[in-house]
């Protein structure tokens, strides 16, 4: 397909795409790769990488970080992937409503989102994580709830500028309802940007989770990078490993799926130019 | 210097701003750290242990404690006890001022026993009970007549647990409000300069100091120093001269003991005998029921808590009381080693059996999140070692307020403290474990709802033993009976470290560490 | 005509502010637990007649609305309430912390905005370049890292391992410095937290210049000026530049509120003292009114300095006019 060609000339998508799938592989596949869960101690405490059957040294409780960096990565897609997809199912009913009926809904939503763009949204997002009590399901739901005015502008925009077309007249001059012109003729042509923009939001949405469970706002039953810096903390400076790894592998995460979400713009978009 | 610092860099030391071991302020000023502001400066109002700290400079009692926690005259000259053990007579000194010059009398010392305290601190509430009356017959005399006899009353004023404070400041005001508790009066060797919030507070010498030749410094800071690892680049680079108790994380305990110019003690908080403690939501099954609390002590490797968690600072806590305390009893206790089959055994014949899955039952354990320290680990290995006896244990991050919330109102299944025993079981014990101290919505009570009309009885009879075979008697027997019952799951006995600058000396002159100022601190 | 837009801008911004206040009343007013359980929590005894007395001391027994208007009409004579934990003025607590998180801003800003353009403009010259795909790929890592990662990586490289900076804090502690001394000694402070604030953005300003440039490039009034014989220097600083600003001033806009909401991240991992750790501190300890404080200030400047840099767009483009 010409999208599929478009997407893999450039070498950075496929770059992207190539690590991205190597981690949802070892994410998925760590149940089976690794003999214990990562909470289980292994030994003493901050071993450094090179141990005896420790690749990536011991953590300051002595689990093993190579399990621990497996693990992580299950619940940054987790996250990264349920918060995005609850964030744009928002943007887009609420998006599209405002931008095809226009008027006072459309004039309440820009206010809206206004209000998301003034306020400071991650103080915001402390704030409703810590009333919820801090979880996999408050981190979740925190962040797709600061998320979807960015998506819900997009679709906006996308259905002014479409409601107008032909083939919407048309399809009403058919006697097509409201609900089905939305969902059957307008959505699929405004899902090009949509995409591309529900792309990067995977990758910000994995940053924000990591800066929660940092902050100790995150679900303390789980192990993710950014739990496993904030425990890392103290021993910073004597034991490196257990900082540096985690946030390493948090940024080529981040890295490959803004690769993607690059090439899926281009991809998508060929008119708009480098 | 640049040679230096890079040398000292690459040695894995800090070295910027490189001070050459100097103390670190201008003068003879001290330089201690706090990781927030404390709310107020008024110790009874609410005593967290950095307000014990600072205002053990600015505050004194009554009596000084040596090492066998055996009482000392301070602000009291000389003190006698009749024979009955039923009347006190303190003869106050008469030349100590208020930091304000008001001089301090016997009304001051009415004042605090009888109203101040009582009403603001659980502790001296319970302890102050005793008292039928305080008299004072002229203005440096004070008479404490008990109800019967109380051993350990003498304890009971330790800084502490009963600072003096100002009558003439607080007698008649609303505790709570007074402006004053946010520049305290005190008779302590500093007064209370300046609190530049989010910053420091500034202690300064007393002028008016009753002990000759002391204060030795002329002021301590109290510098705002937020999370752990910048506390620890500022007692290496002696940007600061004290540490104290848990300032440091254990984590990189080791290396500042290793560090040439830093002294370490690790006694300086025995008069507090702090045990980590967790605490069951009685009320609740399989709570309940003794043989759970005595698997879940079977379940966790206590030795490798404090070895490789705590990294090797505190010793396993085998009962209510320290190995340190004057009455621990070892022959008495009922002890529980790592032994995770037995735990299993236990659950089994309780009948909490595994369910489908594995999991016997699940329940919560609320800890503070401490930004990774010691409480997180805490809670993950215990966590990890309960979930192997098939017991599957969720964790509640809350904050003070909520936890503080939760568990006065019984609303928790197990929670994460660590309570001060302070010398006297009547004093520090007690109070968790007294049917009448079951008081809903109040923290540091008997939370866990643990009910037994003996050890009540015992507790009663041990606090007025008039000798001190009879008290040693019935502790033993408490010692006994509630380690049988596992009346709380004692994980640990805490040993704070405490670090100074080695160009300093008399820090720590007795148990009570900073509790009881820095006074005697002087320069080598 | 400008003055009337400007009226109106002002008003819409104190509209905005009203909003904000209403939306985070309620929102922060919704979380359980309320101002007598922090308080009863702090003072160790949180009997039933104590949060009683405590509630209805500080109004909180009274309903939600007449709560609200008591609030309303604080704030609008500038009272932002009292702190729960500190016992302090809100307004007084956040004006002590504002100016510090202003400071690390505005060097962010300027860091990020003079680096940004230079990175892009260079990119944008030699498009295809090997230099051009380098800053594209180094913005695109920029925009990976975690910002609290990064920061504590550059705490372990240039203040532990180098021994060049500071690693935290806005001051040496206990050295009290005054005048010329104590500019350095937070300049020195500010260098690190600075470039790590700025440096996200600083990507965000490298690609958005390189594509505003380029797309410029390519316009007819450029064509005509290199037609004329104007020097390539000169056609690149006097056209593209001015014209590829544009969409940069409205940037600088959106990244306002990211930057005035206090980077909780950064200011955390070098306890810097200013709103974003306030913030976090609040949150912690269910401070509400400072919360409230906060979302209250931070709106009020995020929307002045939007207005600011649509002024400032208007003037860099004559052809846009003030209005809808």
């Amino acid at each position: 397909m010409n999208f599929a060609r478009r997407f893999f000339s450039r070498p950075t998508a496929i770059l992207g795409f190539a690590i991205f799938v190597a981690i949802v592989v070892i994410a998925l596949a760590a149940p089976l790769i690794f003999a214990r869960g990562p909470f289980n101690i292994v030994g003493m405490p901050l071993l450094p990488p090179g141990a005896p059957g420790l690749w990536a040294g011991s953590d300051v409780l002595g689990r093993d970080m190579m399990v621990g960096l497996a693990y992580g990565a299950r619940i940054s897609l987790l996250v990264g992937v349920t918060s995005t997809l609850c964030a744009v199912g928002l943007g887009i009913f609420f998006g599209a409503i405002a931008g095809y009926y226009g008027g006072v809904v459309d004039d309440l939503l820009m206010r809206f989102t206004e209000f998301f763009q003034i306020i400071p949204s991650f103080v915001l997002l402390m704030v409703l994580v810590a009333f919820m009590q801090p979880s996999l399901a408050s981190t979740v739901i925190g962040i797709a709830l600061i998320s979807w005015p960015q998506v819900a502008r997009v679709v906006r925009g996308e259905f002014l500028a479409l409601r107008s077309h032909e083939f919407v007249e048309a399809a009403r001059v058919l006697g097509m309802r409201d609900a089905g012109i939305i969902f059957t003729q307008i959505l699929p042509n405004a899902l090009p940007p949509i995409v591309a923009v529900s792309s990067m939001m995977v990758g910000t949405a994995i940053l924000t989770e990591s800066a929660l469970s940092f902050l100790g706002l995150g679900d303390p039953n789980l192990l993710s990078w950014g739990s496993m810096i904030e425990g890392a903390r103290s021993a910073m400076w004597v034991a490196w490993w257990t900082t540096v790894l985690p946030g390493l592998s948090i940024m080529v995460t981040v890295l490959a799926i803004n690769f993607i979400g690059d090439g899926l713009n281009d991809a998508l978009n060929p008119r708009r130019g480098r | 210097m640049l040679n230096r610092r890079a040398a000292l860099g690459a040695a894995g030391l800090l070295a910027y701003p490189a001070q050459a071991w100097a103390l670190s302020g201008k003068g003879r000023v001290m330089n201690a750290m706090m990781t927030d502001d404390p709310a107020h400066l008024n110790y009874p109002l609410f005593n967290t242990r950095i307000m014990q700290e600072i205002c053990g400079n600015i505050n004194e009692s009554l009596l000084l404690f040596d090492w066998q926690f055996k009482p000392h005259p301070n602000l009291a000259r000389a003190f006698e006890m009749s024979p009955d053990g039923l009347t006190y007579t303190f003869h106050l000194r008469t030349d100590v001022q208020w930091h304000d010059g008001v001089k301090f009398t016997a009304r001051d010392v009415v004042f605090s026993c009888g109203v101040m305290l009582p009403q603001l601190n659980p502790r001296s509430r319970a302890a102050f009970s005793h008292i039928a009356s305080i008299k004072s017959p002229d203005a440096y005399t004070v008479v404490f007549t008990l109800k019967e006899p109380f051993n350990a009353f003498l304890l009971s004023l330790m800084a502490s647990s009963a600072p003096m404070m100002p009558a003439h400041i607080y007698e008649g005001t609303d505790f709570r409000t007074n402006p004053y508790n946010f520049k305290p009066v005190g008779t302590g060797p500093f007064q209370f300069a300046e609190w530049r919030r989010g910053q420091y507070i500034h202690l300064a010498r007393n002028p008016r100091y009753w002990r000759p030749g002391q204060p030795g410094m002329d002021g301590i800071y109290y510098r705002v120093c937020p999370t752990s690892e910048q506390r620890l680049v500022a007692m290496e680079t002696g940007a600061v001269d004290i540490a104290m108790a848990d300032d440091i994380d254990t984590v990189v305990t080791a290396r500042v003991m290793g560090n040439p110019n830093i002294v370490a003690r690790d006694d300086a908080y025995n008069g507090t005998g702090e045990i980590a403690i967790m605490e069951l939501n009685m009320r609740r099954w399989p709570f309940s029921d003794r043989r759970f609390r005595a698997a879940f002590l079977h379940a966790v490797d206590r030795e490798f808590l404090v070895k490789a968690i705590n990294f090797g600072q505190g010793k396993v806590a085998h009962g209510p009381l320290p190995s340190t305390a004057p009455y621990y009893d070892d022959k008495a206790l009922t002890k529980y080693p790592y032994d995770p089959a037995r735990a299993r055994a236990l659950l089994d014949e309780m009948g909490c059996k595994p369910k489908q899955g594995g999991m016997r039952h699940r329940f919560g354990i609320m800890m503070i999140p401490d930004g990774g320290g010691y409480w997180t680990r805490s809670a993950q290995y215990i966590k990890q070692a309960l979930s192997e006896v098939g017991l599957d244990v969720f964790l509640e991050a809350t904050d003070y307020p909520t936890q503080s919330r939760r568990s006065g109102n019984w609303e928790f299944d197990c929670d994460t403290n660590t309570y001060g025993t302070y010398g006297d079981p009547a004093i520090g014990t007690s109070r968790f474990y007294l049917s009448s101290n079951i008081r809903k919505g109040v923290p540091l009570t008997n939370l866990q709802g643990y009910i037994n009309p003996e050890v009540d009885r015992l507790f009663a009879e041990g606090a007025v033993a008039i000798n001190r075979g009879e008290a040693q008697a019935c502790y033993s027997k408490l010692q006994q009976i509630l380690t049988h019952d596992v009346a709380m799951l004692w994980m640990f006995e805490r040993k704070p470290m405490f670090f100074y600058n080695k160009r300093l000396k008399n820090l720590v002159t007795g148990p009570n560490g900073p509790g009881d100022g820095f006074g005697a601190a002087a320069l080598t | 005509m400008k003055l009337r837009y400007i009226a109106a801008r002002l008003v819409k911004t104190v509209l905005v502010a009203i909003a904000v206040v209403v939306l985070s009343f309620f929102l922060i007013r919704l979380a359980p637990g309320d101002a007598a359980t922090v308080m009863a929590g702090q003072s160790g005894f949180a009997d039933e007649a104590f949060m009683k007395s405590l509630r209805a001391e500080y109004g909180l027994d009274q309903p939600m609305p007449v709560q609200f208007w008591k609030y309303a009409t604080a704030v609008a004579q500038g009272d932002l309430g009292t702190s729960y934990v500190r016992g302090q003025k809100v307004a007084a607590i956040i004006l002590e912390r504002l100016p510090n998180t202003l400071l690390l801003d505005a060097f962010a800003l300027v860091v990020a905005a003079a680096g940004g353009i230079w990175l892009g403009s260079a990119a944008a010259r030699r498009p295809g370049s090997a230099g051009d795909s380098a800053v594209t790929v180094l913005s695109m890592l920029f925009y990976a890292v975690p910002q609290f990662w990064l920061g504590m990586m550059m705490v372990l490289v240039f203040a532990v391992w180098l021994a060049w900076l500071p690693p935290f804090g806005i001051e040496t502690m206990g050295a009290d410095y005054t005048g010329l001394a104590r500019v350095g000694d937070i300049a020195q402070h500010i260098i690190l937290p600075g470039m790590t604030l700025a440096l996200y953005f600083l990507a965000s300003y490298a690609r958005l210049t390189r594509t505003a440039m380029i797309e410029v490039a390519d316009r007819d009034f450029v064509k005509t000026a290199r037609a004329k014989g104007i020097s390539e220097r000169q056609v690149a600083r006097r056209h593209i530049l001015r014209n590829a600003l544009i969409p940069l001033v409205t940037y600088a806009g959106l990244q306002a509120s990211i930057l005035v909401g206090g980077s909780v991240l950064v200011e955390n991992v070098f306890s810097w003292p200013g709103i974003g750790t306030l913030a976090y501190e609040a949150v912690k300890t269910r401070d509400n009114p400072v919360l409230l404080g906060i979302f209250i200030v931070t709106a009020l400047l995020v929307s002045l300095f939007n207005l600011i840099t649509d002024i400032a767009y208007s003037i860099a483009d004559p052809r846009v006019e003030l209005g809808r």
